[in-house]
């Protein structure tokens, strides 16, 4: 039997169909563990809600935007700097938040009055930000306030500002799934069509479902415009609000995360004839097959070629030092989303490392399917798991390190199994072909930290040996290495601690470059080699 | 005065489940449902995990469209039963409520006592289980009521008055830090005196064993909260996160009440000190005047020469503002600026405001119901001159922009180490505090290049 029981969740039999383990030959579909259903009440899931779907994870990575939460103080405040999506806009969109503050006259009365003096209050004390995005809540829901025709009205007496709505309670749906749904149909319903941007390359593309976490977006838009590719919008990472207005511009919508941004894509496909194409950033080998698809697209293979050529060459040595310290180390993939299926066999193949358990909290059955088929035999799916789930996991499987969220990893600490952040990362970008190292990088210190040794002694019990001053992670990780794998030059990552700068430089002056190219002429028949725009 | 705004840009403080959850880890062999939406746990639950860097139980009734819709006490019973089966450890579940449960009006009170009568009995008959109601709807207050509101929940349930008086104190902290609980009962034990010192989190400074057996949790329990009833007295240090509780042990049972000071800086601890002399009769000992002594000894190295009129803005819990910016005063400096981040009607009835604004003698703005933006907007456009900004990370990117220094103090401080560690009250805090402030200033001397070379002697 496929299904995998909990001995801590015996007593609430219905999780027994949330997680399988893939037996040997066991075929996918008898392996499948339900997914995104309601959550047991009282069982410590990791779940959030509909609203931090849609605000925290799609919306707020726009930059130039006023995020404005309609509801009490709470919700805007929690989900306010807790994530690591920059921008190229000072990081305007991580500084400020707002809240409408509805008070208990409010939720008696109403708080439409309160919300139109909000809205010209923030347009007030930012004058230079003309566009908002208002996210109902809970509260808000349930009085039945009607934001959309605030908006309207704000927006017939202020014509120079823009409000998009987002209509998407917390209670909507069994996770932040709900969330991501709504916004991207909202989006797509309200804004999408409404501006035409400016055309710079015969080559036209949305990137969507990437959300510039610790630069992400930067590094894949570099790959983009050194193909000669028009990245007309970023849904929603360092994407700015009226690029996306344009999205239906675009000859083709290269996704990343389809879990939370299909929805867009699909509906772009259907009312512009826009095709998707799912592309996946991490690891050398995605990577390069997923630069080679959208070159292919376009007919201009040669120039993903000599990407993927130029980066390989100078990555792969670093990635390689680490994959042969990193074999056989045991994973518990546990991210939220996405990361489940695009890391589940990468970081096998490409850093040697064994994933003995992936996990989803939101994602649905499809997800899971993606990720089971792609981890290896004998590892534990778990959908939606629970406090005590994840504890029994780790005790059994014993694994050498987790990728997780940050207060799960603390749980991981106590039990000796050093984590990485999944959603923020430690050090990244991840994305890239540097990112990958930086991702390998990473583990390997994780795992070869002198201290997390030094935290399995008992001073009381244990022989601690009074000659060791120090050691280094290396004389950790290569003691059960080969003479001829120790033989091999390099010491892993070389590049500096933040990579994005430079970048982040590069794209604004390429893009700024093609936009005066195209004022001045017809849209450029030839893309600007990188190094002009560097 | 109050902010004539509105609405809110960049809070200073979450709503009012928050508070009650973060009251609720303090207590042993409790794990909290709140009811509501998932994120008002998960959010909550990251935030105080990012400010102590550790984990700790809080459950969540998931509350989805259909209980908006239709109800959703069904869903409380459901977790209660969840919960209770799979910890067998679990005695007390505060169902904590919010702004979705309150607005819909599912009765918590009275699925309380249908779980009492029906499931308690015919299930966990035998078993130990307080189910408690609390109500904490996000539209009123902030997390500081929340705070407040569940601390009278919890003591009004279980206290109860023995014939004989327990020989103890109820010593309420207030929201403090596992350092502060330290710090406080390192004074009791100088001070001989026997406390029940509410809600005692100190164990969230919790290690990382080669046994792989710790676990961070409070370590108030039900029999200290069911003796708080008997107590010799109570002493609240803060007002406005343990006065209600504290009165109502007053009123209900004539334990001696005395709320605040807070014990923030050398005034006040002296003050507590002779409090809590006075309400046992123990003496104030030798060791403690000579702790004070080096405390005293620290200061004066700072005071003139380094602090005197400098500046300060202070952001965060009302009780901790204020204790911070008496504290200023006496290390010479000048609290321009306090912001109370929330709409408590009480505020301008507090004694301690009134002798702020009696007594200073420079122009020191109070803005009630205030937001970051109102600290923001006065230094970037209307000239505000500050030497540094007291308060809590959330104040972290507007201070940077502003370009002045700030010492973490509050919750929550996850942008720097270890800051839960360090106590603000006793004098081990007021050493601590004007040690941080004055690296502070010297760091930012240095950046700034604005008379560094002072520093060569001193």
């Amino acid at each position: 039997m496929p299904y995998h029981e909990f001995e801590c969740s015996k007593c609430i039999p219905e999780r027994k169909l949330h997680a399988v383990v893939k037996g040997p030959g066991e075929d996918l579909t008898s392996a499948l563990p339900l997914g995104y259903l309601n959550t047991i009440p009282g069982s410590i899931s990791e779940r959030g809600c509909a609203y931090c779907g849609a605000k925290h994870v799609i919306g707020t990575p726009m930059k130039d935007v006023i995020h404005m939460s309609h509801g009490p103080v709470g919700c805007t405040y929690d989900t306010w700097q807790t994530k690591r999506y920059i921008s190229d806009n000072d990081n305007f969109q991580l500084k400020y938040t707002y809240a409408t503050d509805m008070k208990e006259k409010h939720v008696v009365f109403g708080a439409e009055k309160l919300l139109k003096q909000n809205i010209i209050e923030a347009f007030k004390a930012f004058p230079k930000i003309k566009r908002m995005t208002i996210y109902q809540t809970c509260a808000s829901a349930l009085i039945g306030d009607d934001i959309n025709a605030i908006a309207e009205e704000v927006m017939e007496e202020m014509p120079e500002v823009d409000i998009f709505v987002c209509n998407s309670p917390g209670f909507g749906g069994p996770s932040q799934s709900g969330g991501h749904h709504k916004i991207n149909i909202a989006w797509i319903d309200q804004k999408v069509g409404k501006v035409e941007p400016k055309i710079t390359s015969k080559y036209v593309i949305n990137y969507v479902g990437e959300y510039n976490i610790q630069g992400d977006e930067e590094v894949m838009l570099d790959y983009f415009n050194r193909m000669g590719i028009q990245v007309l919008s970023s849904f929603t990472g360092n994407g700015s609000y009226d690029d996306l207005r344009g999205m239906h511009r675009a000859h083709l919508n290269v996704l990343e995360c389809a879990r939370s941004a299909e929805y867009i894509c699909n509906e772009l496909r259907k009312r512009y004839g826009i095709p998707r194409l799912d592309i996946d950033g991490f690891g050398f080998g995605p990577l390069s097959a997923s630069l080679r698809k959208v070159a292919m697209f376009f007919g201009i293979e040669d120039r993903a070629n000599a990407i993927i050529e130029e980066e390989i060459k100078r990555w792969k040595p670093e990635l390689d030092w680490y994959k042969e310290r990193l074999k056989g180390k045991k994973v518990c993939l546990w991210p939220g989303g996405s990361k489940l299926w695009h890391w589940a066999h990468v970081i096998h193949d490409e850093m040697g490392v064994d994933v003995v358990s992936v996990y989803t909290k939101f994602g649905h059955q499809g997800d899971m399917e993606k990720g089971i088929a792609r981890c290896e035999e004998g590892a534990l799916a778990i959908d939606d798991p629970n406090e005590l789930e994840g504890l029994e996991a780790m005790e059994n499987l014993k694994p050498d390190i987790i990728f997780t969220g940050k207060r799960p990893g603390e749980v991981a600490k106590k039990i000796r199994v050093p984590y990485l952040n999944a959603h923020a990362y430690h050090n990244g970008p991840w994305k890239g072909f540097e990112g990958w190292v930086r991702f390998a990088r990473d583990i390997y210190n994780a795992i070869n930290s002198p201290i997390y040794q030094l935290s399995g002694l008992d001073i009381s019990k244990d022989e601690i040996p009074t000659d060791v001053g120090f050691k280094t992670r290396r004389m950790i990780s290569d003691v059960n290495l080969s003479e001829e794998a120790r033989k091999v030059p390099g010491c892993g990552y070389t590049g500096p601690y933040d990579i994005v700068p430079e970048i982040q430089k590069r794209n604004k002056a390429y893009r700024e470059q093609q936009l005066k190219l195209a004022g001045e002429s017809t849209p450029a028949e030839t893309p600007v080699p990188a190094e002009a725009a560097a | 005065m109050a902010k004539n705004r509105g609405g809110v840009i960049n809070p200073i403080f979450t709503c009012q489940p928050c508070g009650a959850q973060f009251l609720s880890i303090g207590v042993k062999d409790c794990i909290g449902i709140v009811h509501g939406g998932q994120g008002c746990v998960m959010f909550v639950r990251l935030l105080i995990s990012q400010h102590l860097k550790e984990s700790f139980e809080i459950a969540s009734s998931s509350v989805h469209e259909e209980g908006a819709v239709f109800g959703a006490l069904r869903r409380v019973e459901e977790a209660v039963d969840v919960l209770l089966m799979r910890y067998p450890k679990v005695k007390v579940v505060p169902i904590i409520s919010t702004c979705c449960t309150e607005v819909i009006g599912d009765d918590i009170d009275g699925v309380v006592k249908k779980l009492n009568e029906g499931l308690l009995q015919e299930k966990y008959k035998g078993r130990e289980v307080h189910l408690i109601p609390i109500h904490t709807p996000s539209f009123v207050g902030s997390m500081v009521t929340g705070y407040d509101c569940a601390l009278l929940d919890f003591v009004s349930y279980f206290a109860r008055k023995e014939e004989k008086p327990n020989g103890k104190i109820n010593l309420i902290t207030g929201w403090v830090n596992p350092g502060d609980v330290t710090a406080l009962k390192h004074l009791l034990a100088e001070m001989k005196v026997d406390a029940n010192v509410l809600f005692e989190i100190e164990a969230f400074d919790s290690p990382l064993l080669p046994d792989k057996s710790a676990v961070s949790h409070g370590n108030t329990t039900v029999e200290d909260l069911r003796s708080t009833g008997s107590a010799i007295g109570t002493i609240a240090l803060n007002r406005y996160e343990g006065g209600k509780a504290t009165k109502y042990l007053e009123t209900e049972f004539n334990v001696p009440a005395i709320i605040g000071p807070t014990p923030i800086g050398i005034r006040n601890t002296d003050t507590f000190l002779k409090n809590l002399s006075k309400m046992t009769g123990k003496p104030i000992p030798e060791s403690l005047v000579r702790e004070r002594g080096i405390a005293i000894d620290t200061l004066t190295d700072l005071t003139h020469m380094f602090f005197a009129d400098k500046r300060v803005a202070i952001y965060g819990n009302p009780d901790l503002v204020i204790g911070l910016a008496q504290f200023c005063l006496d290390l010479e400096m000048k609290p321009v600026l306090l912001l109370l981040g929330d709409d408590n009607a009480a505020y301008p009835n507090d004694p301690r405001i009134k002798e702020l604004k009696d007594n200073v003698d420079f122009d020191m703005e109070i803005v009630m119901n205030a937001d970051l933006w109102e600290l923001e907007d006065r230094v970037k456009n209307k000239g505000l001159k500050l030497d540094f900004i007291m308060g809590h990370s959330k104040g972290r990117f507007m201070a940077m922009d502003c370009g002045v220094p700030m010492v973490r103090v509050g919750f929550p401080t996850y942008d720097r180490a270890g800051m839960f560690r360090h106590p603000v009250v006793g004098y081990a805090g007021a050493t601590w505090l004007a040690e941080e402030i004055a690296n502070t200033i010297f760091t930012d001397m240095e950046y700034k290049k604005n008379k560094e070379w002072v520093l060569n002697v001193w």
